[in-house]
């Protein structure tokens, strides 16, 4: 009786710690083959893209802006000189 | 004066057990460690507070209808009760629950309406038990809010590091073995299903625990849970040793290299593949990580915000309180006090010890092999305990390398090791019920 539930003790560990190696091995697998496919088949657009309009053209508005109050002020100083 | 004396007989005082009280001050040391020291407070509070409730001597909450009856000792009740069971009538309340225990279906019927006839109902806390533990419910619901909380990013830019979440599962096989080893030494007196569901503390999973040991060994599951989140909470105090023993400097201060961007789209495929295949080859672990991949697809599928969002919100806060108040009804003075009880936490940290262990030695074997550098700090975080374990690498790992972030690269393992428990999980209930010894 005792030598046997040591036995059963020796094969939940052998099987168990089998199975779990096994199961995520596949898993590992699995992942790295449908990472591959949706990768490769079906990209996602890059977010970055359609983020980068907005800041060029806010960056172009601010640059005209001070553009002209810079220009206004070299007028200026140099109508006063 | 009759009054009076009745009055006395029905106080606690008058009651109380030496057990019950000893109990009650173990209830009080959990709500202290809980609230004075912060372990796990979410759920020792109501762990602490459902243990005292459990042991108020006379009220009874953890107690069936039956039981509640068989306490009262109305000598008509009795009577009526001993009648049903075909046993003599002068037999003791606690001789009349054993043979109720092992009555046949028709006979245990007929005493649950004697009691109920008589008025007596099952305690809230017996009732609370039922619902959520007995039934199965509670930590499957939890294990919904859990993937609903989890990003599988850092998994995903890393399948390798699953490996590490399965080689931190051996600290559960392996206290499985210490366990049968120890009954059949004669120490201590466990069964195969009794072993897997200590060992089931090893994965580092509360809610995976105590489904297990509620399948499992039910009358051990007090104690199991409580070892559980313990030593969850104590996880920045066991591991650091451990994984400071195993690893020379050089190795704690590797960088790693950047992980990759996710797509959401792989991240909303990763649950239905996971599902795809628990369905094929471990349909007993479909409970647990169905409901884990139902969780984690409506975080990541975009739809459903308001449900992910319920379900790792309000749902598990919900559920987690009745599970904290079941757990403690479990911790009643006649099973809690018990040898057995010393001997499932110390094989639990045993187990945990053993995981951590394992994982810190499989980062290194596969820091040998791999192409890219693999830090051995991060293979610790394939127990469970999401993201205490993670951040544990990440603190040891800066004290090495202060420009080591390592806390990304320790969420690959570390998620891993939630499906490896859960998985471990699922083995074990399939061969113990094999066995046919559950």
């Amino acid at each position: 009786m005792q030598d046997s539930l040591l036995q059963q003790g020796v094969d939940l560990m052998l099987l168990g710690m089998g199975t779990v190696f096994v199961f995520l091995t596949l898993l590992v697998i699995a992942t790295t083959l449908m990472s591959a496919v949706t990768r490769r088949y079906f990209p996602e657009p890059e977010p970055e893209l359609a983020k980068k309009p907005a800041p060029a053209t806010a960056a172009a508005t601010v640059d005209a802006r001070l553009l002209a109050v810079i220009k206004a002020a070299i007028d200026r100083h140099r109508s006063g000189k | 004066m009759d009054t009076f004396l009745n009055l006395w007989q029905d106080s606690g005082l008058y009651q109380i057990t030496g057990g019950q009280f000893t109990m009650i001050l173990v209830g009080f040391a959990l709500l202290f460690l809980a609230v004075r020291k912060s372990f796990e407070p979410l759920l020792l509070v109501p762990i602490g507070f459902g243990c005292v409730l459990a042991n108020i001597p006379g009220a009874g909450l953890a107690l069936s209808a039956v039981e509640n009856a068989l306490y009262a000792a109305d000598p008509q009740v009795l009577a009526a009760m001993a009648g049903a069971l075909g046993s003599g009538a002068l037999e003791s309340a606690a001789e009349l629950l054993y043979a109720y225990e092992n009555a046949g279906s028709g006979a245990r019927l007929a005493v649950r309406q004697i009691a109920a006839d008589a008025g007596f109902s099952n305690g809230m806390l017996y009732s609370f038990y039922h619902v959520t533990i007995a039934s199965g419910v509670a930590p499957l619901v939890i294990f919904m809010g859990v993937g609903a909380m989890t990003d599988f990013g850092p998994l995903l830019a890393n399948p390798k590091t699953l490996f590490l979440g399965a080689a931190a599962q051996f600290g559960i096989f392996s206290t499985v073995l210490g366990a049968v080893a120890l009954s059949a030494a004669g120490l201590m007196d466990f069964s195969v299903a009794d072993a897997a569901a200590i060992g089931i503390i090893g994965g580092a999973d509360g809610p995976t625990a105590i489904y297990v040991s509620s399948l499992l060994a039910p009358e051990l599951l007090g104690a199991i849970a409580v070892a559980a989140y313990s030593y969850m909470a104590l996880v920045p105090v066991i591991q650091p040793p451990i994984m400071r023993a195993l690893t020379s400097e050089k190795e704690r201060a590797i960088t790693m290299t950047q992980l990759r961007r996710v797509s959401q789209r792989e991240k909303i495929v990763f649950p239905l593949v996971l599902l795809v295949l628990v369905a094929l080859f471990l349909p007993t672990a479909a409970p647990l990580l169905g409901m884990f991949c139902l969780g984690n697809l409506m975080r990541e599928c975009g739809v459903v915000d308001r449900l992910s969002d319920t379900a790792q919100n309000a749902l598990i806060n919900i559920t987690t309180i009745f599970l904290g108040l079941s757990v403690g009804s479990k911790l009643a003075a006649d099973k809690f006090l018990d040898p057995k009880t010393l001997g499932i936490l110390l094989l639990g940290i045993v187990a945990f010890a053993i995981g951590t262990a394992c994982g810190v030695l499989m980062a290194k074997l596969m820091n040998r092999f791999s192409k890219t550098p693999i830090n051995p700090l991060i293979g610790s975080a394939g127990v469970s305990a999401v993201p205490m374990a993670a951040r544990v690498s990440n603190k040891v790992g800066l004290e090495a390398n202060p420009q080591n972030f390592l806390l990304m690269h320790a969420m690959g393992p570390n998620v891993a090791g939630v499906i490896g428990s859960a998985v471990a999980a699922g083995v074990m209930i399939s061969m113990v019920s094999g066995m046919g010894i559950s």
